[in-house]
């Protein structure tokens, strides 16, 4: 006669890690069949890949890099890609510009990088030719490209306007499988339409955390070069490219701010360092409040809302209302007195320490660090003639 | 070969808050580089150069004589009968063009900023998008126009184009619009058929269902499928987001620190 128990049994040789202080952890929910594993140190991502299956079809992200990376918005289209990608489907970024990062927790199967294809040269003919042939021999069932103007929302109107037979949408700010969505009628109504061919997408459409990873193989681009170099005598030609004295340019347009707070005490010391790095100045309210900066630099919820790749914030609290202003900065970098401020959970490098001071010796530093990049260019001329 | 024919487009614009129609202010802003490019040629050239205003679209729209007030002596309007023929009959009146000028994006339909690029594959004419700033090459050879071209972050580039060429203005072109009424009064609006009459089979395009209530887009975000695990954790514990934090030390490695910092992510060249 046999009992049916209802009670689950718990295998006692369950599957456990080896964390990395030597302790074994039984992680539930984790199916790994009783197979003990160590967690290596030097894996890149513990997430699981996001499809394990060969591909049978792709999807091509292209987007332009900038200093070796590429930005939320290009990451964003990376992410938008994997996430609606069925698990026979290769996402494939097509990267133009030098590429020095590693795009596998972006979601990326494939990586195919041209790094003539800088952003700061304007040959739209020629990227546009490479481009159409890398289509060509991938045959992407869809393509996705960030609407943004170092690049990519020309291109990708160049590539739409050249295949008029192809379905595309841009400004695109709501996309899920079964449809996409922009504004239309200057921003007084959301349009909805079917998934088109090509989708250029505005920013902060898709969200870039992945639960999954991807494997980010990369790819030689070499005979798609070879190709392109035949083209035609070309029609554009770029003269150089001029950046605007940052003590001039408009905050919301700045790349590097450094903000000060109610923390700075001495504003001159504040602006000498923002001359040395070539940087706007901003400031918090309380420190407008006071008289040291004028309203228009103000940042902030009520301020100003900025997009710096830099933002260094000194002597600033991180008061959620200052934070609103500088949530699309990439690099926070904060000097504060009191390490639980909030600033330090928004910044990715805190120092712990007196504001004047540690301004003062970064102003030294930088000064040395200068003299230093002259002597050494001069040396190399010097060898080199 | 050096500028002759110069033409700017024109579209409808709607007030953001009244939707009332108006001029579009992308669009003036490229009529009005046009016409400043025209007079300083006419002024410093030979040959004389001309200009030309062109809407196609709707008639009777009372937005157009706002054009006439911000500087356009005359408007060409030509009456297209189906909006999927609009970019046919510019290109039918443009063939003679070498510069075209048009606005960044329109206000008042897909606002795609689609229109300058079909016209430029159109026409088989190069195009240059974020214009702040044109002049026509000094070297005559070339039979170029220069471009300030915007780039975000404070960028700005200069490049050369091949004319004939479409020419799409940013936004932020230095560019300051002027609105005088009694241009208005005298300036004229010459209505023409278009020559296409009836829609050729039209390429496939995207059907738009505008919805009927102006809500917030709604962001894609991954699925996660987490283990019992991983929901407990992330409830209970907050994620941790901050980065590095440096509290041992003297100001001076703290400096050391930040210059690091700075060279690893290269947002600086020293
Ligand atoms: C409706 C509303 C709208 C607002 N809008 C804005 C806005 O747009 N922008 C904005 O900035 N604020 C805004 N605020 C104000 C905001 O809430 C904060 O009060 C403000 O941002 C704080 O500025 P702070 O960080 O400079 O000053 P504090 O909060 O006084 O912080 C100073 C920081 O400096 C540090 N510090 C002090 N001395 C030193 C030293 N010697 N060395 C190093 N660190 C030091 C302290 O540890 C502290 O973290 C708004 C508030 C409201 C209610």
């Amino acid at each position: 006669m046999t009992e049916h128990h209802n009670i689950k049994r718990i295998n006692p040789r369950r599957a456990y890690e080896i964390m990395t202080n030597g302790v074994k952890r039984i992680t539930l929910g984790l199916n790994s069949d009783y197979v003990a594993h160590e967690v290596s140190l030097h894996q890149t991502s513990n997430k699981p890949l996001r499809s394990p299956k060969k591909a049978e079809k792709r999807v091509l992200v292209i987007a332009h890099s900038e200093r070796g990376t590429l930005d939320d918005h290009a990451k964003q289209c990376l992410a938008a890609a994997a996430i609606l990608a069925d698990a026979e489907t290769a996402v494939v970024a097509l990267v133009l510009g030098e590429l020095q990062e590693d795009l596998s927790n972006a979601g990326v199967d494939e990586v195919l990088v041209m790094d003539t294809l800088d952003y700061q040269t304007f040959q739209p003919d020629i990227e546009l030719a490479f481009v159409k042939n890398i289509i060509t021999s991938l045959q992407p069932s869809r393509i996705f490209m960030p609407d943004n103007l170092i690049g990519d929302g020309d291109l990708g109107r160049r590539l739409i306007a050249s295949q008029p037979e192809k379905l595309a949408a841009t400004h695109v700010i709501e996309i899920n499988n079964a449809h996409i969505a922009n504004y239309q009628l200057g921003g007084n109504a959301i349009a909805l339409a079917s998934f088109p061919y090509i989708v250029l997408l505005a920013p902060d459409a898709a969200d870039t955390s992945l639960p999954f990873s991807a494997s980010a193989l990369a790819i030689d681009p070499l005979t798609a070069n070879q190709q392109m170099r035949h083209a035609q005598t070309p029609s554009y030609a770029s003269l150089g490219m001029q950046t605007i004295d940052a003590a001039k340019i408009a905050l919301e347009e700045a790349d590097f701010i450094v903000s000060a707070g109610n923390g700075v005490s001495n504003v001159q010391t504040l602006q000498t360092l923002a001359a040395a790095l070539d940087a706007a100045v901003g400031a918090s309210r309380v420190a407008v409040d006071d008289g040291k900066f004028s309203r228009d630099k103000q940042i902030g919820a009520t301020g100003k809302t900025v997009s710096a790749s830099t933002y260094f914030a000194i002597g600033i609290s991180g008061a959620l209302q200052h934070l609103q202003g500088i949530k699309d900065c990439r690099h926070v970098i904060a000097i504060n007195r009191d390490h639980s401020a909030a600033i330090v959970k928004r910044a990715n490098l805190s120092l712990i320490g007196d504001a004047e001071e540690i301004m003062q010796a970064l102003i030294s530093a930088i000064a040395e660090a200068k003299i230093t990049a002259i002597t050494d260019v001069k040396l190399a001329t010097q060898e080199a003639a | 070969m050096s500028i002759k024919n110069i033409a700017a487009l024109v579209s409808v614009g709607r007030h953001p808050v009244s939707g009332e129609a108006r001029h579009c202010r992308n669009d003036s802003l490229a009529m009005t580089l046009g016409l400043a490019l025209t007079s300083h040629l006419n002024a410093t050239e030979t040959n004389t150069v001309s200009f030309k205003v062109l809407h196609a679209g709707n008639a009777n729209n009372t937005a157009l004589k706002d054009y006439l007030a911000l500087g356009a002596s005359h408007i060409d309007m030509i009456d297209v009968a189906a909006e999927s023929l609009i970019i046919d009959a510019l290109a039918a009146n443009l063939t003679n063009t070498d510069l075209i000028l048009t606005g960044s994006r329109a206000e008042n339909g897909l606002d795609s900023g689609m229109l300058p690029y079909q016209l430029a594959e159109k026409l088989g004419f190069s195009l240059v998008a974020n214009a702040l700033a044109i002049q026509q090459t000094t070297d005559g050879l070339t039979g170029g126009l220069e471009v300030l071209q915007f780039l975000p972050k404070g960028k700005r580039r200069s490049v050369t184009v091949q004319l004939p060429a479409v020419i799409v203005v940013h936004p932020l072109a230095p560019v300051e619009l002027r609105h005088a009424y009694a241009r208005q009064v005298t300036g004229t609006i010459n209505q023409q058929a278009s020559p296409l009459t009836h829609a050729t089979p039209q390429e496939k395009t995207l059907k738009w269902q505008t919805e009927t209530i102006l809500r917030k887009p709604i962001k894609l975000k991954a699925r996660e499928n987490k283990s019992g695990h991983a929901r407990m954790l992330s409830a209970t514990v907050s994620e941790n987001k901050g980065g590095a934090v440096v509290i041992e030390g003297n100001s001076v490695e703290k400096a050391q620190v930040i210059l690091g910092y700075l060279r690893e992510h290269r947002l600086i060249n020293f």
